[in-house]
């Protein structure tokens, strides 16, 4: 006999808006989540931009600060650079206009640079982007095989060693580790250049994208100082974790090579942590960034934003601020989706 | 006269048992106390005051390399070197101790609510919590210490001594809570319901009485290693806002130090080697002690 199967659809469980079903409730439960996640951003990012104009127009007005240092200015012309930025406008106004074009994808004109804050953000973002995606990368691959060693090796003198210098190394201030490294392999032994993203004069061997790697050996080394025992601690401590529990030890005494539990099921197990610490890590690229890219006056996001602070360039505060919020966001998001993907047991709500 | 510092039955001499035979623990408490003497008595150790130009005038000059009378060498502006690096020290605990405690106090008032109110209360709480993790602190404290400054400077709290230096403690302490609360609340959460808790109850004290003296002693053990931390970490975020050059001018920091050995890398790098390793050995010795602590007090997990 054929039976139609109608599923049953137990009533707390349906979503219910109004009378009528949640938008979006029988979609995939990853896009519905994703969906959700954005528009739970809306109200942060407008929260977050705010508080940050109106902080920085209580200060005072910048043009009227940047324009003081001005020799031989009439008071025509600084209300004419006023009326350019806006600034007679109240700050509510302001805010919305800025809001306005932030929609539209323009973020303004820096008032030092003269340059439009877009396209500011894109070629410095590049930058920090750059560094940021080659240290973590290194990191996360050597981090891998150091925590493999660290727990197949547990407890002995090998451990000991990876565990010992992780620690040490994570205690050193990175922006002093860039300093000396400068010192060492810049200054003294002339190997590496000291600052700066690419040759101002002539590329190394002629060569632009050789030249640029180049340039990118020291500042990358400060930055994986820090990311590469962070990540071998965490995993390493993970994969402790793991190791001690009975599908492991099942596994052992199933016959597997202690080769194949911890390539094959200690570490697939115990790198979710480090999934969503290697996420967090780039959602936090542009706060971390102002500290080494001004050791080495890269020319990233974080001396962007460092020198948009002292000359209280308001326009690019605020664009390094956006861009700030928007990354952490859909770093967060993404690495709750690999979450999701990488281990089953884990439901998005 | 026998000068009684432990009670024999306490938790925290049992601790202290076992903290003593850790070795790197012992090191880590020794560096602690090295950076502290150092800092209290600043002006016995160091040979100079921390604007004694002395070395430009008598001495060997500006960035002279180090000498017996100056063992860290000169600075641009001739100041010893050696004896900046003890009133730094001060700075740095000064910024590092309060700094753990504000946040300690924010972070235990905020988990130990959430874990001892637990419900609704201790969801929207832990919602609060997190978001709060989420903020990449470092861009915003820039922002808040630089803002701060200006709106203060012009103002009556213009007038308050190392102002700035105070604006970057509580703007640290604000933002550094978070894991601190995470691990009240768990501990809250976890002694809320023990036995001893309930018999308080019974005996008719007081819901402060039972928080205070029965709940938050027994968290206060897993609370310590988390602020011990922060303290380091407190010490890292104050150099690097100085060598950022938004720290207080008006105070002697390592990270300022470092700013100025920075553009004089080339000239006189001996500027830039003991300020930064003096940062290094206190973050160490801080994190070295909680790693010790976090054993001591929690024997278990060792095993």
């Amino acid at each position: 006999m054929y039976i139609l199967h109608i599923p049953r659809i137990n009533e707390s469980e349906k979503p219910r808006f109004f009378g009528l079903g949640l938008p979006g409730a029988r979609m995939d439960p990853i896009i519905r989540y994703v969906i959700r996640r954005i528009l739970f951003m809306i109200p942060v990012f407008l929260g977050v931009t705010v508080l940050v104009f109106y902080m920085i127009s209580a200060i005072g007005d910048p043009v009227q600060i940047m324009l003081a240092q001005v020799p031989n200015i009439s008071q025509q012309q600084i209300e004419m650079v006023r009326n350019y930025f806006g600034m007679n406008l109240p700050v509510s106004t302001r805010y919305l206009t800025w809001l306005w074009g932030v929609m539209h994808l323009d973020f303004g004109v820096s008032i030092f640079k003269v340059q439009p804050v877009a396209s500011l953000l894109t070629i410095y973002g590049i930058q920090t982007l750059k560094l940021q995606f080659a240290s973590i990368a290194i990191s996360l691959v050597i981090s891998i095989f150091l925590a493999i060693a660290s727990t197949a090796y547990q407890y002995t003198k090998k451990d000991a060693v990876i565990m010992g210098s992780a620690l040490l190394s994570r205690s050193i201030p990175a922006f002093w580790l860039g300093l000396i490294l400068i010192l060492i392999f810049s200054y003294w032994l002339g190997i590496f250049p000291s600052h700066g993203a690419v040759s101002i004069e002539e590329n190394l061997y002629g060569n632009q994208i050789l030249d640029e790697l180049w340039h990118m050996v020291l500042p990358t080394l400060m930055l994986t100082s820090y990311n590469l025992p962070t990540f071998t601690l965490l995993l390493r401590s993970s994969m402790m974790d793991v190791s001690r529990e009975e599908f492991i030890l099942a596994s052992r005494a199933s016959g597997l090579t202690k080769r194949t539990v911890i390539y094959k099921h200690t570490l697939r197990n115990a790198i979710i942590p480090l999934v969503a610490y290697v996420m967090y890590t780039f959602g936090i690229m542009i706060a971390s960034s102002p500290v080494t890219e001004t050791v080495f006056t890269w020319p990233g996001v974080g001396v962007l934003f460092v020198q948009a602070i002292t000359n209280l360039d308001y326009p690019v505060i605020m664009g390094v601020i956006v861009l700030l919020v928007v990354t952490v966001l859909f770093a967060s998001l993404i690495g709750d989706i690999l979450y999701a993907i990488i281990d089953p047991r884990i439901k998005l709500q | 006269m026998k000068v009684k510092i432990f009670n024999k039955n306490s938790y925290w001499y049992f601790t202290w048992q076992r903290f003593k035979k850790s070795k790197f623990g012992l090191f880590g408490l020794s560096l602690v106390l090295v950076i502290s003497v150092m800092a209290m008595f600043a002006p016995l150790l160091a040979f100079y005051g921390p604007y004694d130009n002395y070395a430009l005038i008598h001495g060997p000059g500006i960035e002279a390399p180090p000498s017996a009378g100056h063992p860290f060498g000169t600075d641009r502006f001739g100041y010893d070197v050696y004896s900046r690096i003890f009133y730094g020290a001060r700075t740095a605990l000064t910024v590092g101790v309060i700094t753990a405690t504000l946040a300690s106090i924010i972070g235990i008032t905020i988990g130990g609510l959430a874990g001892y109110l637990g419900g609704q209360k201790d969801e929207g709480l832990m919602r609060f919590t997190d978001s709060f993790m989420l903020i990449p602190a470092f861009v915003v404290i820039l922002l808040l210490v630089r803002i701060f400054s200006l709106l203060t400077s012009s103002t009556f709290l213009g007038d308050i001594p190392y102002l700035n230096m105070w604006v970057i403690i509580i703007v640290l302490g604000v933002f550094d809570w978070p894991p601190i609360a995470r691990v009240a609340r768990s501990q809250f959460l976890r002694i809320k319901d023990s036995e001893f808790v309930e018999a308080a109850k019974c005996l008719g004290s007081s819901t402060w009485r039972i928080l205070a003296y029965n709940i938050l002693s027994n968290a206060l053990p897993a609370i310590v290693v988390l602020s011990a931390l922060e303290v380091g970490s407190a010490v890292l975020s104050e150099a690097m806002i100085s060598f950022l050059g938004f720290g207080d001018p008006k105070v002697v920091s390592w990270g300022q130090m470092l700013t100025f050995a920075a553009t004089d890398m080339k000239t006189a790098p001996w500027v830039a080697i003991a300020p930064g390793a003096f940062i290094f050995l206190t973050i160490l010795g801080f994190n070295v002690l909680a790693d010790a602590l976090s054993d001591a007090v929690n024997p278990r997990l060792k095993e």
